[in-house]
């Protein structure tokens, strides 16, 4: 695979980086921040997808500069999987920071709220960048901290319990993180991700299982992997696009992302295989999806059930991992957009509701599809992507999962994601049916128009669910570049199919 | 230029004869008083840069007092652990440039060119003690930085000050004792005060008279460093004091207590029987220190006593490393050492520039600050950050390090140690951060506070930066105190 030395991954941290501190300077004009805030999310956004012809090509970008610490280089290498990741976020994040924009629009510390925003992706682009280990940590540490300050953004004593709370957890998770990879580079001296594997069998199995415990769950922590999950629905509080952010693109996807490459970069598929470990994860994974869509069912605030909801869906990542079947590879990496696209239609729409009606419960969504049918259509093709219906992006998932269940030889796993399929449908589709087929409680009149710079990411978004779904093949879908990273990771020289 | 010898002697000798001329001169004008002695801690930092410059290009060099060849007479050294008097410069440099405004409040306006005086002869007495490769001078530059902390600690108008400077003083004197006493029993041992001497001639393997220098030493400077147990004099002197002499003593003179400890470990080189049980006892003191500092400093409410307790747990982590005793971990360390000097300083800067504005230091009394002082703020959260080792800022690089070694040492669970302390430590510093920019004003001085003189927020500010700059240079520290490692532990993995 040519490695070519290219400044663009650089340059994609560091633009946003560069319009975060602009954001940060200006005070009182809102038109510069929305400027800056945006040349933040639209460079990335260009520089990324810049890189997608190349990478198609087979080709891998490096950029390196220095020793972060004896043996280990600071730098960034774009892959099939971290352009994935990369893609996904900086395309959300042009919607998200349009979305925001009008959300967040007479809130107070605009300025604090938009420069970290816009940090937030500079870090999680420089995660899916990461050239090893110890660069993806120190991203995911400063992740940790740029968002804390958005969690934190309505100061009052919820928001303060919520943060505390974020901060515990994930800053346990990254302490595990960092022992985990002090094991690693212990044991091999190195900390490259661009290997199927670093790790052997030569090492003394108590060692291995240490490093899988401690990386799992120090990663497991941002992707909400129970029993680790507990800040996630508590960060509700924070405003919506900020949840949107921490629930479908950054965050969680972090952890996620952080999974994927413990899996198929730092242990390597065959290994795991050996090792047996991948079983019990896909275990735990079953078992979150079905507990955490049980719990899903019974919230009763909108956010709240999409909080669960993600849980429950970020476990489809980890299951899908963890089969360590080349399908199964694919639906896990394909999932991090489809997962991200659908869920964050739902929060935007949550937001647009409550800003147009102030209600913030699912059962008072009656009749409320009249009043905002194109919110509410948007939010039904993302339900219906959930559900697993065909022609969506979620069925995509549920089919290569199962397929890769049925290739690494558990069908117990097809169960799960039917079972998971019905339990989606018990708690979305008594939404659509109140928001479409129930008389409104009120007239409508008292309704907040909502600016359009809220209502075209939203259908942007859901736009996008029914591209992933029925045009996955397509040449500019990013597709193809999931299938190259599960290849990689499973060292196949064939298309998967 | 760079190879005039007698910049080394320069090095001590500027800010001693500096500090004692300030009464004499500036009897009555306290801001010249600042201005001079800025000065001259800017020359002795020009002079630690050409000192380090000259290291770099030819390795360790020594200077022979008055002409005498060392053995018989005193012999001074710049090594890699000398080279932090440039750290020691550059922190006294900036403290005092702090000090201009703070001393005028802090301290009886007549005592003021006394207060410059004795920080200059405390440099001198540190920057002595760092290139010292005699024995008895180590004890008298120990002296001297010591009495003139004391007096410094006592200098603050607080009731409370006299009380701590007097535990420091008891404390420190009995440190004193012990070091000139084990002094004294290397002497009668070996008939000479040259360490490099010393560390030849010593009969390591005589367990008594040896054993009982190694404690005594070894004890002596445990206490200058403020390690697990005897660490209960740190928090109230350094609490006490005015807030650039807290930065100047958590900064470099609780690390003149580590570089002692180095020093004994040079001279008992080849006593590995006699080391072993030392260095073991150190991992758990500091161990202990560093989980103990820690969750002390999470229940403190006055913000300088917190610093002064996270200050105990560093100390904790250095002395882990050095215990340790494998390369990775004993270079984190010294690393740390100057890492957390240049932090802690940003710290104890900052929270003194609150306390000038506003007068408080507990910490729910800071709320809303953040965006009345916004510069002092940034430097305070920032430094707080990096102190909790999030990577890549300064604190990340000495607990990698010294979490390597102790894999490498066969001892995993200190991983866990240096991981909860840290955690612990990023658990106070976000309270503080919380208090400072997500809560509304409490208190009627902090909604009328507004940002400090420039002269004390570029202090806070530039080494706030340093200590995230600092992180980055993590290799070329590592590499450039390889060779101390070497010569103090001899050749370890």
């Amino acid at each position: 695979m040519p490695e070519l030395v290219d400044i663009r991954p650089l340059l994609a941290v560091l633009a946003s980086l560069l319009c975060a501190g602009a954001v940060f300077t200006v005070r009182r004009s809102a038109r510069w921040r929305a400027f800056w805030s945006l040349a933040a999310a639209g460079i990335k956004f260009a520089l990324v997808w810049s890189m997608l012809p190349g990478i198609l090509a087979g080709r891998v970008y490096a950029y390196q500069f220095g020793e972060l610490l004896p043996g280990v280089a600071f730098g960034f290498r774009v892959d099939a999987l971290g352009l994935f990741f990369a893609l996904v976020s900086s395309t959300l994040w042009v919607l998200t920071t349009i979305y925001a924009l009008a959300y967040m629009r007479n809130s107070h510390s605009l300025h604090r709220f938009f420069g970290f925003f816009a940090l937030c992706i500079s870090t999680t682009v420089g995660i899916a960048f990461a050239e090893n280990l110890l660069t993806l940590f120190v991203f995911y540490e400063l992740l940790t901290v740029c968002t804390y300050p958005l969690i934190m953004h309505n100061e009052n004593l919820e928001a303060r319990r919520a943060g505390r709370k974020y901060l515990v957890y994930t800053l346990s998770g990254g302490g595990l993180i960092l022992a985990g990879m002090l094991a690693v580079y212990f044991m091999t001296g190195t900390l490259s991700l661009a290997e199927a594997g670093i790790l052997d069998a030569s090492i003394p199995h108590a060692w291995l299982l240490a490093i899988f415990v401690l990386l799992i769950a120090g990663f497991g922590v941002k992707a909400a992997l129970m029993p680790l999950h507990a800040w996630l629905p508590a960060a509700m509080v924070a405003p919506t696009p900020v949840s949107a952010l921490l629930h479908a693109v950054a965050v969680v996807k972090a952890g996620v992302f952080g999974i994927l490459r413990t899996i198929y970069n730092v242990f390597g598929v065959d290994l795991l295989r050996d090792l047996g470990y991948a079983h019990w994860l896909a275990m735990l994974a079953g078992t979150v999806i079905l507990i955490a869509s049980v719990k899903a069912l019974r919230q009763t605030n909108f956010k709240a059930r999409l909080a669960w909801s993600t849980i429950s869906q970020l476990s489809y990542i980890v299951l899908a991992a963890a089969l360590l079947a080349p399908l199964a590879a694919l639906a896990a990496i394909m999932h991090i957009a489809n997962q991200a696209f659908a869920k964050i239609t739902m929060f935007f729409v949550a937001g647009a509701i409550e800003r147009a009606t102030g209600k913030t419960r699912v059962d008072q969504l009656a009749g409320i599809g009249r009043q905002m049918p194109w919110t509410m259509a948007s939010f039904t093709l993302a339900s219906l992507s959930f559900m697993g219906v065909p022609l969506m992006a979620g069925f995509v998932t549920k089919w290569y999962l199962s397929l890769g269940a049925l290739q690494a030889g558990s069908g117990i796993f097809v169960g799960v994601m039917v079972l998971s399929g019905l339990l989606n449908a018990s708690y979305w589709l008594p939404m659509v049916y109140q928001a479409w087929f129930r008389p409104p409680a009120d007239t409508g009149a008292n309704l907040v128009p909502v600016s359009p710079m809220m209502v075209v990411p939203i259908l942007v978004c859901a736009g996008y669910v029914i591209l992933l779904g029925i045009g996955a093949n397509a040449p500019a879908m990013p597709f193809s570049v999931a299938e190259a990273a599960a290849r990689f990771a499973f060292e196949l020289k064939v298309p998967l199919e | 230029m760079i190879d005039w010898p007698h910049w080394l002697p320069l090095l001590a000798v500027l800010p001693l004869v500096g500090g004692v001329l300030t009464p004499l001169l500036f009897h009555r004008l306290p801001n010249a008083a600042c201005f001079w002695a800025a000065s001259i801690a800017a020359l002795t930092l020009a002079v630690a840069v050409a000192l380090l410059v000259r290291l770099l290009a030819s390795g360790g060099f020594g200077y022979a007092v008055g002409g005498w060849l060392p053995q018989y007479g005193i012999e001074l050294r710049f090594d890699e652990i000398g080279a932090l008097a440039v750290a020691a410069g550059f922190i006294a440099l900036l403290s005092l440039v702090f000090s201009r405004h703070y001393v005028a409040r802090a301290v009886e306006p007549d005592r003021a060119p006394l207060y410059y005086a004795l920080v200059l002869i405390n440099l001198g007495g540190l920057n002595g003690f760092l290139v010292t490769g005699d024995l008895f001078n180590l004890f008298v530059f120990m002296e001297i930085f010591s009495v003139s902390a004391y007096a410094l600690v006592a200098m603050a108008r607080a009731p409370i000050a006299a009380l701590a400077a007097l535990k420091y003083l008891l404390l420190g004197a009995l440190s004193s004792l012990l070091v000139l006493f084990s002094v004294g029993v290397v002497f009668a041992m070996t008939g000479t005060l040259n360490i490099e001497d010393a560390a030849v001639l010593l009969d390591a393997s005589s367990a008594m008279p040896a054993g009982l220098a190694l404690a005594g030493l070894a004890t002596g400077f445990a206490v200058k460093a403020a390690l697990f147990p005897v660490h209960f004099w740190l928090p109230d002197a350094h609490a006490a004091a005015p807030a650039p002499v807290s930065a100047i003593l958590s900064a470099l003179v609780v690390k003149a207590g580590v570089v002692g400890l180095l020093r004994t470990l040079e001279l008992f080189a080849g006593g590995d029987d006699l080391l072993q049980p030392l260095l073991t006892l150190i991992v758990w003191l500091g161990a202990l220190g560093a989980l103990g500092g820690a969750l002390m400093a999470l229940v403190q409410r006055d913000i300088k006593r917190m610093l002064a307790y996270s200050t105990v747990a560093n100390i904790g982590y250095i002395f882990i490393g050095l215990g340790l005793a494998t390369a990775s971990a004993v270079s984190g360390a010294m690393v740390h050492s100057v890492n957390h000097a240049v932090m802690k300083s940003a710290l104890f800067l900052a929270a003194g520039a609150i306390i000038h504005r506003t007068g408080l230091r507990n910490i729910d009394d800071l709320r809303g600050l953040g965006r009345r002082m916004p510069i002092t703020a940034f430097g305070m959260a920032v430094a707080l950050i990096a102190l909790s080792g999030v990577p890549p800022a300064a604190g990340f690089v000495g607990k990698w390090q010294i979490a390597l070694g102790a894999l490498e040492a066969g001892q995993p669970w200190l991983v866990a140690v240096l991981v909860v302390a840290g955690i612990v430590v990023l658990a106070f510093g976000v309270r503080v951060i919380n208090a400072l920019y997500f809560r509304p004003p409490a208190r009627v001085p902090v909604a009328s506070a507004i940002e400090v003189p420039a002269s004390m927020w570029l202090p806070v500010l530039l080494l706030a930066v340093a200590s995230l700059a600092l992180g980055l240079a993590g290799t070329p520290m590592l590499a450039f105190v390889g060779p101390a490692v070497q010569s103090v532990y001899g050749t370890i993995p």
